[in-house]
C-alpha cells in the first residue's frame, strides 16, 4: 500500500487541471499550494490552501484553492473530503467543469458526486435564432444538478413572462416561442432569463440576458419560369410531302371526270381549254408548294403544355402573392444572448 | 341590271360581315364555251367580271358576276351570230366539317340579243371540298345541283348539274391570284308544239383567271 500512494500520487500529478499550471495565482499562500502540487508535494499543498482560504482571496482564487485540495484529498484517497472540496468549488464556480479525459477517475469521480450533493442549475444556454413570430421557438438549455423545483421566467422593461414551471433534474430542454397569452409576440427588447431551483429549503437561481429584437419577413420574389421547366415552340415545320401534287391531281381529276362524265354526246366534247387554264394552274401550284418548305404548323401539344405551364406558373405566383401578403403581416424575431455582466453567476 | 341588283346587295351583306374575318374582292379575266341543243351551235368566248368572297366564322359567301362575247366557232354552222351574256353566281355556305362546306345560291345567265341563247335562271344546291395545300393556297372542288331551271325558251331540265374546281394563291400581302374552272350541264327537254319532249341540252365551261385583295 505504501509504494502504491506514491504511484496514484503521480497519476494524480498528470491530471492536473492545465487551468491551475496556466494562471498565475496573486496570494502568496495559494501560489506555494500550486508549487507544493506541481512538485508531487501533495501533504504540503492542504495546509498550504487552508493557510490562503483564511485569507482574503478573489472567487477564482478562493474556487482554485478549494479545487486544489479537491484534487489532493482525491488523490490520498480522502474521498469525502475531496468531495466537500468539490462542493466548495461548483458553489463558487456552478459552470466549473472537469474534462474526464484528463483528470484522474478519482477526483473525477468526487467532482461528480460533489455536483449531485449540490443543488445548481448549471450550463444556461440560449442559441441564437430568428424565426417568424408564431412559427418557432427560442431553444433553451440547462441542467439541474438535483430533482428540483424549477421556474423559468424572462424579466425585461416591458414586464416578466413565464416561460416554464416543473420538477426537473439532470439536462433539461425548453423552448419558449416568445409569444404573449394573445399570441402576440413579446416586445422587442432586452430580457434577462432567469432560471430559479428550489429544494425545500435550497434554492438556486441562474440568469442569462437575452435581446430580443424585430425584423421584417422576407417576401418570396415572383416567379417568371418553373425551375426544370421551359416552353416548348408552338408552331412546328412539318416535314415536306406529295400532299399538295397530290390533291391538285385529285382535285383536277375529279373536275375532268365529272367534265367528261356530263359531257353529252349530241353537243360534243368541250375544248378543255378551261378545265386546262385551271387545272394547270392546280398542278404548277401544287407542285410548288410542293417543293416548297413547309410553312410552320401550329404544334396543338406544345400548345397545351404551354398553357399548362403558364396556368401552373399564374397559380404559383398566386400563391406567392398570398403567402407575401401574410408575410408582411408578419414579423420576424431575432433572439441573440447577450454577455453575462461581470460579477454574475 | 337584276343581277347587278343582286352582287351589290350582296355585297353589301359580306362587307358589314367583314370585320370578324376575312373579304376579298377583285376582278377576272373568263374564258368560255357554249353549246345549245346540238354540237354544232358552238360559241367561244372572253370577258371579264369580278368576284366577291367573305367569311364570317363558319359561314361564307361568295359572289361572281361575269360577261362574255359569245362568237360562234368556224364549224358553228346555224349559228351566224354572236351573242353577249352576262351570268351571275352567289353562293352561301356553311363548314360542316373542316373540309367541307354545305352551300346553296343561285345562278343566272341572260344572252342579249335575248333570241340568239337561252338566258336560263336555277337555284344551286351543293357541296364543296376545299383544302390547303400550301400556306396561302386553296383548292376548291365544287358539286351543285341546279334546281328549278328557267330558260326564257321554255322547257325543263330534270337533270341540271355544275361543276367546279378553284384555286385561290396569296401571291404578296394582301394579293392573291384565284382561277376558277366551271363546267355547266342542262338537260332541258322542251316540247314544241305540244308534240313530244325533244332534248335541247345547255353545256357551258368558264374559266376565271384573276387576281383579288384579301382583307
Amino acid at each position: 500500500m505504501t509504494r502504491r500512494v506514491p504511484a496514484l500520487m503521480l497519476l494524480a500529478g498528470l491530471a492536473l487541471p492545465s487551468r491551475l499550471g496556466a494562471q498565475e495565482a496573486q496570494n502568496a499562500s495559494l501560489r506555494r499550494a500550486q508549487q507544493a502540487y506541481d512538485n508531487l508535494e501533495y501533504r504540503q499543498v492542504v495546509p498550504f490552501a487552508q493557510a490562503a482560504l483564511r485569507e482574503r482571496l478573489t472567487g477564482s482564487e478562493r474556487a482554485r484553492a478549494y479545487e486544489l485540495m479537491g484534487f489532493t484529498y482525491g488523490a490520498m484517497d480522502s474521498i469525502l473530503k475531496a468531495v466537500d472540496a468539490f462542493k466548495q468549488v461548483v458553489l463558487i464556480d456552478p459552470e466549473r467543469q472537469l474534462d474526464p479525459d484528463r483528470t484522474s477517475p478519482k477526483a473525477y469521480s468526487a467532482f461528480q458526486v460533489a455536483l449531485g450533493q449540490v443543488l445548481l442549475v448549471r450550463q444556461l444556454r440560449i442559441d441564437s435564432t430568428s424565426f417568424v413570430g408564431g412559427q418557432g421557438a427560442v431553444p433553451i438549455r440547462f441542467t439541474v444538478t438535483q430533482p428540483a423545483r424549477v421556474i423559468t421566467r424572462a424579466i425585461g422593461s416591458a414586464g416578466t413572462f413565464l416561460i416554464d414551471s416543473g420538477a426537473w433534474n439532470g439536462q433539461v430542454n425548453l423552448r419558449w416561442p416568445l409569444r404573449l397569452a394573445g399570441g402576440d409576440p413579446v416586445p422587442a427588447g432586452t430580457y434577462t432569463l432567469v432560471v430559479d431551483a428550489r429544494l425545500g429549503q435550497n434554492t438556486f437561481s441562474a440568469s442569462r440576458p437575452i435581446r430580443v429584437s424585430y425584423g421584417s419577413v422576407d417576401t418570396l420574389p415572383h416567379l417568371t419560369s418553373l425551375p426544370g421547366y421551359q416552353y416548348l415552340p408552338e408552331t412546328e415545320v412539318p416535314p415536306q410531302s406529295w400532299r399538295p401534287v397530290g390533291l391538285a391531281f385529285l382535285y383536277t381529276g375529279g373536275a375532268l371526270v365529272g367534265t367528261v362524265g356530263l359531257e353529252g354526246s349530241n353537243l360534243g366534247s368541250t375544248t378543255g381549254r378551261e378545265l386546262g387554264i385551271v387545272g394547270g394552274a392546280a398542278l404548277v401550284t401544287g407542285i410548288v408548294m410542293m417543293l416548297r418548305k413547309p410553312a410552320a404548323q401550329p404544334a396543338e401539344a406544345n400548345i397545351l403544355y404551354n398553357r399548362l405551364l403558364r396556368e401552373q406558373l399564374a397559380r404559383r405566383n398566386e400563391d406567392i402573392a398570398k403567402e407575401n401578403l401574410a408575410r408582411r403581416r408578419q414579423v420576424q424575431l431575432t433572439v441573440v444572448p447577450l454577455p453575462k455582466p461581470a460579477g454574475t453567476r | 341590271m337584276r343581277p347587278v341588283v343582286w352582287g351589290v346587295a350582296l355585297f353589301g351583306v359580306v362587307a358589314r360581315a367583314a370585320p370578324a374575318q376575312e373579304v376579298s374582292v377583285g376582278p377576272h379575266f373568263a374564258l368560255g364555251d357554249y353549246r345549245e341543243v346540238t354540237a354544232g351551235l358552238h360559241y367561244l368566248g372572253t370577258g371579264g367580271g369580278g368576284t366577291l368572297w367573305a367569311r364570317y366564322h363558319r359561314f361564307s359567301a361568295e359572289a361572281s358576276v361575269v360577261q362574255l362575247q359569245f362568237h360562234p366557232t368556224t364549224g358553228s354552222t346555224p349559228a351566224t351570230a354572236g351573242f353577249t351574256a352576262t351570268q351571275v353566281d352567289a353562293w352561301l355556305a356553311y363548314d360542316v366539317a373542316s373540309y367541307v362546306s354545305l352551300e346553296a345560291g343561285i345562278t343566272r345567265r341572260t344572252a342579249d340579243p335575248a333570241f340568239n341563247a337561252q338566258s336560263v335562271g336555277a337555284v344551286r344546291a351543293g357541296a364543296r371540298a376545299f383544302y390547303g395545300i400550301g400556306p396561302g393556297a386553296m383548292l376548291v372542288f365544287r358539286v351543285n345541283y341546279l334546281a328549278a331551271p328557267s330558260f326564257t325558251g321554255g322547257g325543263r331540265a330534270p337533270v341540271a348539274l355544275d361543276l367546279g374546281l378553284g384555286l385561290d394563291v396569296r401571291l404578296a400581302g394582301h394579293v392573291h391570284g384565284t382561277a376558277a374552272y366551271a363546267f355547266q350541264r342542262i338537260n332541258r327537254k322542251v316540247n314544241p308544239g305540244g308534240t313530244g319532249e325533244v332534248d335541247a341540252p345547255i353545256q357551258e365551261t368558264l374559266a376565271r383567271l384573276g387576281v383579288a385583295v384579301g382583307f
